[in-house]
């Protein structure tokens, strides 16, 4: 059961960078909008030492405007990226912060 | 351009220099390797003939989805649904050689289809993610840390270092590889090509457009040969 839905504005945790996390460091804090649910498979924490049986969770894809991840994006406003996380790195975005306006 | 004036500081540091970061990963293959062939699993002349195969994968199998999907839309439709499912279609099979695939890399493909609003480029900022299936092995700056970094923070600088200037207009976006899921470029169909077969639209349909730091063009074929280019128009 997916914790997140499409369209659900998410931040991303930035979690101790110990080890296999497959999170990149350019996406910790920063927010955006999920943009596909995807499929339950091992997180990359478990994998990593090839424990194949470990923790499953579901992933995201997660869209950002470049501007918010880069503050200061030299390209235009309408540019993105896409990135995916398990559940364990995201958190629902704070109310308080900016809209994205994420297109 | 990225200038010294636009990422903020006068350079006091050491230049940073691109490092061989495959190094402990080639140490950790061949310690695996030669254990798989003392313990009997393969033997070298198995892992040879792998390795010659696997070379010479190459794009076509890329070029073909795409000019399928051009001429075909509702190939195109299952193709943007499930990846991997019309791929096997054409007779690409995401699993083989081994029948399971590699749990660890490829999974799931997504096809980014270029329209006149959205721009798509691939990357893996983590290592070398890459559709290899349908690309065959990844080109040397794709695993370069210097595309990596730069493409999903400057792309349409990086795009125009390619000869690739997308308009304002057009949204670029960059796909971050660092999951089970791969991509692949669905470049626009250019025009001047109404009527053409799929043979011969695979011929402008190189491994670049695929990857979206070009776009295909109609005079550039897969067998053009780069001399004699350079001159201006």
């Amino acid at each position: 059961m997916s914790k997140f839905n499409v369209g659900d504005r998410v931040t991303i945790r930035d979690l101790p960078p110990l080890f296999h996390t497959r999170t990149q460091g350019y996406t910790r804090g920063r927010t955006g909008v999920v943009v596909a649910l995807r499929p339950e498979w091992v997180i990359p924490e478990d994998e990593a030492w090839g424990r194949y049986e470990g923790r499953r969770e579901p992933f995201y894809m997660v869209r950002f405007n470049q501007r918010d991840l880069w503050p200061d994006y030299g390209g235009v406003a309408i540019d993105t990226l896409e990135t995916e996380f398990s559940e364990r790195w995201l958190e629902p975005a704070a109310n308080a912060s900016p809209a994205a306006g994420n297109g | 351009m990225n200038t010294s004036q636009d990422h903020g500081h006068d350079h006091s540091h050491a230049a940073i220099e691109e490092r061989d970061e495959a190094i402990e990963f080639t140490v950790l293959e061949t310690a695996i390797r030669e254990l798989s062939i003392a313990k009997g699993l393969f033997s070298a002349e198995d892992h040879r003939r792998f390795m010659e195969w696997y070379d010479q994968v190459g794009h076509t199998g890329g070029a073909r989805v795409v000019a399928r999907a051009w001429v075909d839309p509702a190939f195109k439709q299952r193709l943007l649904a499930d990846g991997v499912a019309a791929c096997k279609e054409l007779g690409i099979d995401w699993l083989q050689p081994t029948g399971v695939g590699t749990p660890s890399d490829y999974t799931y493909l997504i096809v980014c289809e270029n329209t006149p609003q959205i721009h798509n480029v691939i990357v893996c900022t983590l290592c070398s993610c890459y559709p290899r299936p349908l690309l065959g092995m990844s080109p040397a700056w794709y695993e370069r840390s210097n595309y990596r970094r730069r493409v999903v923070r400057w792309p349409r600088q990086v795009l125009a270092e390619f000869g690739t200037i997308i308009p304002g207009d057009v949204e670029v976006r960059v796909h971050d590889s660092n999951q089970k899921t791969r991509y692949m470029v669905l470049p626009m169909r250019p025009a001047g090509t109404e009527g053409w077969s799929e043979e011969r639209l695979m011929s402008i349909i190189t491994r670049d457009t695929m990857i979206g730091v070009a776009l295909p063009d109609i005079d550039w074929t897969t067998s053009s040969t780069p001399s004699g280019t350079g001159q201006p128009a």
